[in-house]
């Protein structure tokens, strides 16, 4: 079951972390991220399920400790209905920022039409963007009658996993998987005690939501979890000499890499994945987020019937 | 300062009142501000924010607030009290350019070529700075769609009538009536009458 990894992040000191990396590799496991800060370091690794208890072991052996990153190995796309200052930085950055801390990457964005309540609307190519993502948050505003007749347009046809956070008590919304009320427009930063908890819930819906997709995907699981082919990915030299921060993002069901198509195609393409090429059990095309290149796995059973079909 | 806010929503009510505050918090304007109605009303595009202000200090000309003297063609500028200085050089920038007005120190201008008699009648008009930084926090907190907006100005009170399509008579009605009261000294701690009427409430 080469597919049933779980994402943990080591907190501790760099003093004989390299056996640390060394466990992990021999229990078939990866390294998904370092951030070293002076003597100190965070490493974020997906490790086989069962072997957890070796690592946890290792980990107080080395003084360090593991933390749950329930997040981890996702991108996630926070969605304000502009980039004016009604909407933007508050409560669109605080929520981002918080996601971040169970260990998703989080981007931020606004849309270019959605202000106003009957002129609100959301692009083809704004909704293709959002969609490249493991799931969005859209942050709305203070007024029920406006969300519910007007602003649910803007993610009525998205079609990865939805969170709503607006201000009022709305019951149910339509066309999103989770709903946070108590949140609404903001002029400042959300330091309070409530809005805290409100932050906090705000994750956990996020984690209900990445938790449903990752049922999903292990109903027809993927051919090859994506920190694996990362590790592939992660040899070419113009991936090691990528400035970007984070050049390879992991989704729940393939990578980002952020090299650009054209460059990079062919040789993403004929990378060896348990004797295969990636192209054979992934599909590759240009990401809409600039010079970048998304990677998609098929799953077990895409790529059976594939080679059925190839062989016939 | 007493912030009422009418309106068909509960929480909206609530939380633009608090909004509003904040805004004029961040602004500094509090103490420039006696009161503020708003009239929110979502389902019906309707928004109106209608602001008294604090008397602001009257008009004064340059003599009052500084010295002039000749000094080879151009007019020395000794200004006497400090908190006069960015209104009088912004003033002067405005109209003369920056080429022409020279800061010599912090109380020391130099208008080059332009004599006394074109200075002394200037004015400074605090009311008109006022106003300005007024209508920004209006602007800051209505929604970003009600683009369309009509402007009612007193000399104390600023009304702002907005909405997302066309502007309505009735609502330019509802924003002139909440602009005659507020200029009457309509009193914002007692104030609870619907604009409305009690019908167009349950909208």
């Amino acid at each position: 079951m080469r597919w049933m990894y779980e994402v943990l992040m080591f907190d501790g000191g760099v003093y004989r972390v390299n056996e640390l990396y060394e466990l992990v590799e021999d229990i078939g496991g990866f390294i998904i991220q370092k951030t070293q800060i002076q003597v100190m370091i965070t490493v974020t690794m997906a490790i086989p399920s069962e072997d957890r208890g070796a690592i946890e072991a290792k980990a107080r052996e080395l003084g360090g400790k593991l933390v749950e990153v329930p997040l981890a190995g996702t991108e996630i796309v926070v969605v304000g209905p502009t980039l004016g200052r009604h909407h933007m930085p508050h409560p669109i950055c605080d929520i981002a920022e918080h996601l971040r801390r169970y260990g998703a990457i989080t981007v931020v964005m606004g849309l270019a039409r959605g202000k106003g309540r009957q002129t609100a609307q959301i692009s083809a190519d704004e909704k293709a963007f959002i969609e490249e993502f493991d799931a969005a948050v859209f942050v709305l505003g203070n007024f029920a009658d406006c969300i519910v007749k007007d602003k649910i347009r803007l993610f009525e046809k998205i079609e990865i996993p939805v969170a709503v956070v607006c201000g009022p008590e709305i019951p149910s919304l339509p066309f999103c998987e989770a709903l946070v009320t108590g949140v609404g427009r903001k002029v400042e930063r959300m330091r309070r005690a409530e809005e805290i908890a409100k932050l906090e819930e705000t994750a956990r819906a996020v984690q209900k939501i990445i938790q449903q997709k990752r049922k999903e995907i292990e109903e027809d699981p993927l051919f090859v979890h994506p920190a694996e082919v990362k590790q592939r990915i992660e040899t070419l030299d113009y991936v090691k000499e990528s400035l970007r921060p984070a050049p390879i993002v992991l989704h729940l069901d393939g990578l980002r890499v952020k090299v650009p198509y054209d460059k990079a195609r062919e040789d993403i393409c004929n990378l060896d994945v348990f004797d295969r090429k990636l192209c054979d059990i992934a599909t590759i095309t240009p990401s809409r987020l600039g010079g970048s290149t998304l990677i998609k796995i098929m799953t077990k059973s895409q790529v059976e019937t594939r080679t059925t079909l190839s062989l016939n | 300062m007493n912030i009422v806010v009418e309106g068909s929503e509960d929480y909206g009510n609530e939380i633009y009142a608090e909004l509003f505050e904040r805004i004029l918090i961040d602004l500094g304007l509090t103490n420039r501000v006696e009161g503020a109605k708003l009239l929110i009303y979502p389902e019906k595009h309707l928004f109106v924010v209608s602001v008294r202000m604090r008397r602001a200090r009257q008009a004064l000309k340059i003599p009052e607030m500084a010295d002039l003297s000749e000094r080879d063609g151009a007019t020395y500028i000794a200004i006497r009290n400090e908190s006069y200085a960015p209104p009088l050089l912004a003033l002067l920038w405005k109209l003369f350019g920056r080429e022409r007005i020279e800061q010599l120190s912090r109380l020391e201008i130099l208008a080059h070529g332009i004599p006394i008699s074109r200075l002394e009648n200037l004015e400074l008009n605090p009311g008109e700075e006022l106003r300005k930084e007024v209508l920004d926090a209006i602007w800051r907190l209505l929604p970003e769609g009600f683009k369309v907006r009509r402007n009612l100005i007193a000399d104390d009170v600023m009304t702002v009538i907005s909405t997302e399509h066309e502007m309505q008579d009735e609502f330019m009605k509802i924003g002139e009536a909440l602009h005659r009261e507020m200029v009457q000294g309509l009193n914002l701690e007692t104030e609870k009458r619907s604009y409305l009427g009690e019908d167009e409430m349950d909208v």
